[in-house]
Protein backbone atom coordinates (compact mmCIF):
# COMPACT_ATOMS: atom_id res chain seq x y z
CA UNK A 1 0.00 0.00 0.00
CA UNK A 2 1.23 3.48 -0.92
CA UNK A 3 1.35 5.42 2.36
CA UNK A 4 0.90 9.08 1.49
CA UNK A 5 -1.04 12.00 2.93
CA UNK A 6 -4.09 13.31 1.08
CA UNK A 7 -4.81 16.99 1.78
CA UNK A 8 -8.49 16.54 0.85
CA UNK A 9 -9.17 14.00 3.57
CA UNK A 10 -6.77 15.42 6.14
CA UNK A 11 -9.44 17.64 7.81
CA UNK A 12 -10.75 15.64 10.72
CA UNK A 13 -14.42 15.48 9.64
CA UNK A 14 -13.54 14.17 6.19
CA UNK A 15 -11.04 11.75 7.71
CA UNK A 16 -13.85 10.46 9.95
CA UNK A 17 -16.31 10.09 7.06
CA UNK A 18 -13.85 8.28 4.80
CA UNK A 19 -12.40 6.23 7.65
CA UNK A 20 -15.86 5.03 8.66
CA UNK A 21 -16.86 4.25 5.07
CA UNK A 22 -13.63 2.27 4.69
CA UNK A 23 -14.39 0.19 7.79
CA UNK A 24 -15.82 -2.67 5.75
CA UNK A 25 -19.45 -1.82 5.06
CA UNK A 26 -20.74 -1.69 1.51
CA UNK A 27 -23.04 1.31 2.10
CA UNK A 28 -23.60 3.36 5.28
CA UNK A 29 -26.77 5.34 5.89
CA UNK A 30 -26.66 9.07 6.72
CA UNK A 31 -27.86 8.74 10.34
CA UNK A 32 -25.50 5.83 11.08
CA UNK A 33 -22.56 7.79 9.69
CA UNK A 34 -23.58 10.94 11.55
CA UNK A 35 -24.00 9.15 14.89
CA UNK A 36 -20.77 7.15 14.55
CA UNK A 37 -18.79 10.25 13.58
CA UNK A 38 -20.47 12.29 16.33
CA UNK A 39 -21.13 15.27 14.06
CA UNK A 40 -24.20 17.24 13.03
CA UNK A 41 -26.38 16.90 9.93
CA UNK A 42 -25.13 20.08 8.30
CA UNK A 43 -21.45 19.25 8.83
CA UNK A 44 -21.93 15.79 7.36
CA UNK A 45 -23.86 17.19 4.38
CA UNK A 46 -21.25 19.84 3.71
CA UNK A 47 -18.22 17.55 3.86
CA UNK A 48 -19.87 14.62 2.08
CA UNK A 49 -20.66 16.98 -0.81
CA UNK A 50 -16.99 17.99 -0.99
CA UNK A 51 -15.97 14.32 -1.01
CA UNK A 52 -18.62 13.52 -3.62
CA UNK A 53 -17.41 16.37 -5.85
CA UNK A 54 -13.84 15.06 -5.51
CA UNK A 55 -15.02 11.62 -6.64
CA UNK A 56 -14.16 9.97 -3.31
CA UNK A 57 -17.70 9.20 -2.17
CA UNK A 58 -20.75 7.90 -4.00
CA UNK A 59 -24.17 9.03 -2.76
CA UNK A 60 -27.43 7.15 -3.24
CA UNK A 61 -30.65 8.87 -2.32
CA UNK A 62 -33.94 7.13 -1.74
CA UNK A 63 -36.98 7.27 0.48
CA UNK A 64 -38.90 4.97 2.76
CA UNK A 65 -42.43 6.31 2.83
CA UNK A 66 -42.05 10.05 3.20
CA UNK A 67 -38.69 9.85 4.95
CA UNK A 68 -35.68 10.50 2.73
CA UNK A 69 -32.79 8.09 3.07
CA UNK A 70 -29.26 8.86 1.95
CA UNK A 71 -26.59 6.19 1.69
CA UNK A 72 -22.85 6.67 1.20
CA UNK A 73 -20.01 4.51 0.03
CA UNK A 74 -16.41 5.03 -0.99
CA UNK A 75 -15.47 4.99 -4.65
CA UNK A 76 -12.30 3.04 -5.62
CA UNK A 77 -10.42 6.37 -5.76
CA UNK A 78 -11.71 7.29 -2.29
CA UNK A 79 -10.70 3.90 -0.93
CA UNK A 80 -7.18 4.23 -2.32
CA UNK A 81 -6.90 7.73 -0.87
CA UNK A 82 -8.09 6.84 2.65
CA UNK A 83 -6.03 3.64 2.78
CA UNK A 84 -2.92 5.61 1.79
CA UNK A 85 -3.73 8.38 4.24
CA UNK A 86 -4.40 5.99 7.14
CA UNK A 87 -1.21 4.09 6.37
CA UNK A 88 0.66 7.40 6.41
CA UNK A 89 -0.96 8.37 9.73
CA UNK A 90 -0.04 4.97 11.18
CA UNK A 91 3.55 5.48 10.02
CA UNK A 92 3.49 8.92 11.57
CA UNK A 93 2.24 7.43 14.83
CA UNK A 94 5.05 4.87 14.79
CA UNK A 95 7.60 7.57 13.97
CA UNK A 96 6.21 9.73 16.73
CA UNK A 97 6.36 6.88 19.23
CA UNK A 98 9.89 5.98 18.14
CA UNK A 99 10.83 9.68 18.25
CA UNK A 100 9.47 9.98 21.76
CA UNK A 101 11.55 6.98 22.77
CA UNK A 102 14.62 8.44 21.01
CA UNK A 103 14.03 11.84 22.59
CA UNK A 104 14.20 10.17 25.97
CA UNK A 105 17.51 8.71 24.84
CA UNK A 106 18.66 12.04 23.31
CA UNK A 107 17.98 11.28 19.56
CA UNK A 108 16.09 13.73 17.21
CA UNK A 109 12.63 12.90 15.69
CA UNK A 110 13.19 11.85 12.02
CA UNK A 111 12.07 14.28 9.30
CA UNK A 112 9.08 13.12 7.19
CA UNK A 113 8.38 14.62 3.72
CA UNK A 114 4.66 13.92 4.24
CA UNK A 115 4.62 16.13 7.32
CA UNK A 116 6.27 18.95 5.34
CA UNK A 117 3.69 18.52 2.55
CA UNK A 118 0.81 19.14 4.96
CA UNK A 119 2.45 21.96 6.94
CA UNK B 1 -3.01 22.23 9.71
CA UNK B 2 -2.89 19.85 12.62
CA UNK B 3 0.28 18.99 14.47
CA UNK B 4 1.64 15.51 15.15
CA UNK B 5 -0.20 15.10 18.42
CA UNK B 6 -3.50 16.06 16.73
CA UNK B 7 -2.90 13.51 13.97
CA UNK B 8 -2.41 10.82 16.60
CA UNK B 9 -5.59 12.00 18.32
CA UNK B 10 -7.44 11.88 14.97
CA UNK B 11 -6.39 8.27 14.50
CA UNK B 12 -7.52 7.42 18.00
CA UNK B 13 -10.82 9.21 17.40
CA UNK B 14 -11.36 7.17 14.24
CA UNK B 15 -10.91 3.99 16.28
CA UNK B 16 -13.61 5.17 18.70
CA UNK B 17 -15.91 6.12 15.80
CA UNK B 18 -15.45 2.68 14.21
CA UNK B 19 -16.35 1.11 17.55
CA UNK B 20 -19.58 3.12 17.52
CA UNK B 21 -20.36 2.08 13.95
CA UNK B 22 -19.60 -1.57 14.70
CA UNK B 23 -21.87 -1.49 17.76
CA UNK B 24 -24.83 -0.79 15.48
CA UNK B 25 -24.34 -4.15 13.79
CA UNK B 26 -26.29 -6.33 16.19
CA UNK B 27 -28.97 -8.89 15.43
CA UNK B 28 -32.32 -7.80 16.94
CA UNK B 29 -34.66 -10.40 18.44
CA UNK B 30 -36.94 -10.36 15.38
CA UNK B 31 -34.00 -11.13 13.11
CA UNK B 32 -32.98 -14.15 15.18
CA UNK B 33 -36.62 -15.27 15.38
CA UNK B 34 -36.95 -15.00 11.60
CA UNK B 35 -33.71 -16.93 11.13
CA UNK B 36 -34.99 -19.64 13.49
CA UNK B 37 -38.19 -19.94 11.41
CA UNK B 38 -36.15 -20.29 8.22
CA UNK B 39 -33.94 -22.97 9.75
CA UNK B 40 -37.03 -24.75 11.11
CA UNK B 41 -38.55 -24.83 7.61
CA UNK B 42 -35.27 -26.18 6.19
CA UNK B 43 -34.83 -28.89 8.83
CA UNK B 44 -38.49 -29.92 8.63
CA UNK B 45 -38.05 -30.79 4.95
CA UNK B 46 -37.03 -34.45 5.55
CA UNK B 47 -40.32 -34.94 7.47
CA UNK B 48 -42.46 -33.19 4.86
CA UNK B 49 -40.87 -35.03 1.92
CA UNK B 50 -41.60 -38.32 3.69
CA UNK B 51 -45.03 -37.74 5.19
CA UNK B 52 -46.79 -35.23 2.93
CA UNK B 53 -49.20 -36.98 0.54
CA UNK B 54 -48.06 -36.97 -3.10
CA UNK B 55 -49.38 -34.01 -5.08
CA UNK B 56 -49.22 -31.51 -2.21
CA UNK B 57 -47.13 -28.60 -3.52
CA UNK B 58 -44.17 -27.47 -1.39
CA UNK B 59 -43.16 -24.54 -3.59
CA UNK B 60 -45.37 -22.00 -1.74
CA UNK B 61 -43.39 -22.75 1.44
CA UNK B 62 -40.10 -22.32 -0.43
CA UNK B 63 -41.23 -19.01 -1.96
CA UNK B 64 -42.42 -17.78 1.46
CA UNK B 65 -39.07 -18.79 3.03
CA UNK B 66 -37.13 -16.98 0.31
CA UNK B 67 -39.31 -13.89 0.73
CA UNK B 68 -38.74 -14.00 4.51
CA UNK B 69 -34.96 -14.28 4.00
CA UNK B 70 -34.93 -11.24 1.68
CA UNK B 71 -37.20 -9.30 4.05
CA UNK B 72 -34.96 -10.06 7.05
CA UNK B 73 -31.84 -8.96 5.19
CA UNK B 74 -33.51 -5.73 4.05
CA UNK B 75 -34.89 -4.99 7.53
CA UNK B 76 -31.51 -5.57 9.20
CA UNK B 77 -29.87 -3.19 6.71
CA UNK B 78 -32.57 -0.59 7.38
CA UNK B 79 -32.42 -0.90 11.17
CA UNK B 80 -28.61 -0.82 11.45
CA UNK B 81 -27.98 1.71 8.65
CA UNK B 82 -25.15 -0.54 7.45
CA UNK B 83 -25.31 -2.49 4.22
CA UNK B 84 -22.82 -5.31 3.74
CA UNK B 85 -24.34 -6.76 0.56
CA UNK B 86 -25.13 -10.46 0.32
CA UNK B 87 -22.73 -12.29 2.66
CA UNK B 88 -21.89 -15.33 0.52
CA UNK B 89 -18.86 -17.57 1.08
CA UNK B 90 -16.52 -15.08 -0.63
CA UNK B 91 -17.33 -12.47 2.05
CA UNK B 92 -14.65 -12.99 4.69
CA UNK B 93 -16.15 -11.62 7.95
CA UNK B 94 -18.13 -14.36 9.67
CA UNK B 95 -17.18 -16.90 6.98
CA UNK B 96 -16.10 -19.67 9.41
CA UNK B 97 -19.56 -19.53 11.00
CA UNK B 98 -21.30 -19.77 7.61
CA UNK B 99 -19.11 -22.66 6.43
CA UNK B 100 -19.59 -24.41 9.78
CA UNK B 101 -23.36 -24.04 9.43
CA UNK B 102 -23.33 -25.51 5.92
CA UNK B 103 -21.51 -28.59 7.22
CA UNK B 104 -23.82 -28.90 10.24
CA UNK B 105 -26.88 -28.49 7.98
CA UNK B 106 -25.77 -31.22 5.60
CA UNK B 107 -24.96 -33.56 8.49
CA UNK B 108 -28.28 -32.81 10.23
CA UNK B 109 -30.37 -33.38 7.09
CA UNK B 110 -28.63 -36.69 6.36
CA UNK B 111 -29.00 -37.81 9.97
CA UNK B 112 -32.69 -36.87 10.02
CA UNK B 113 -33.34 -38.84 6.82
CA UNK B 114 -31.44 -41.82 8.23
CA UNK B 115 -33.46 -41.75 11.47
CA UNK B 116 -36.82 -41.22 9.72
CA UNK B 117 -36.12 -44.20 7.43
CA UNK B 118 -35.71 -46.32 10.57
CA UNK B 119 -38.87 -44.95 12.20
CA UNK B 120 -36.99 -43.03 14.89
CA UNK B 121 -39.13 -39.91 14.56
CA UNK B 122 -38.49 -38.50 18.04
CA UNK B 123 -34.71 -38.75 17.55
CA UNK B 124 -35.03 -37.10 14.12
CA UNK B 125 -37.06 -34.27 15.67
CA UNK B 126 -34.40 -33.75 18.34
CA UNK B 127 -31.70 -33.57 15.61
CA UNK B 128 -33.81 -31.01 13.73
CA UNK B 129 -34.28 -28.95 16.88
CA UNK B 130 -30.54 -29.01 17.66
CA UNK B 131 -29.79 -28.00 14.06
CA UNK B 132 -32.14 -24.99 14.37
CA UNK B 133 -30.35 -23.92 17.57
CA UNK B 134 -26.97 -24.37 15.81
CA UNK B 135 -28.28 -22.26 12.92
CA UNK B 136 -29.28 -19.37 15.18
CA UNK B 137 -25.93 -19.58 17.00
CA UNK B 138 -24.12 -19.47 13.63
CA UNK B 139 -26.12 -16.38 12.59
CA UNK B 140 -25.08 -14.65 15.81
CA UNK B 141 -21.45 -15.70 15.26
CA UNK B 142 -21.51 -14.43 11.66
CA UNK B 143 -22.84 -11.04 12.77
CA UNK B 144 -20.23 -10.94 15.51
CA UNK B 145 -17.58 -11.52 12.81
CA UNK B 146 -18.96 -8.65 10.74
CA UNK B 147 -18.97 -6.42 13.83
CA UNK B 148 -15.34 -7.30 14.53
CA UNK B 149 -14.47 -6.51 10.91
CA UNK B 150 -16.14 -3.10 11.12
CA UNK B 151 -14.32 -2.39 14.36
CA UNK B 152 -10.89 -3.20 12.94
CA UNK B 153 -11.53 -1.59 9.56
CA UNK B 154 -10.42 -2.72 6.11
CA UNK B 155 -7.15 -0.79 5.74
Amino acid sequence: MNAKPDPLIHPIVRLSICGLLAAGADWVEFAALRDAAGIGDSLLSKHSRILEDAGYVEVRKGAVGRRPRTWFRLTPAGRRAIEGHLAWLAQLEETFAAGARDALLGEPIPDDPGIRALS
Amino acid sequence: MRDLASDRAALEQLRVQRERLADRMRAPWWYLTGAAILFAVAFASPFSSRYLPPGVPTWPVLVAALALAVLLHWALTRSTGISIGIPDLTYRPGRPARIGMLIVSAAALLTERFLIDRGLLAAAAVVALLAVVAGVVSVRAAIRGIRQHLRQGSP
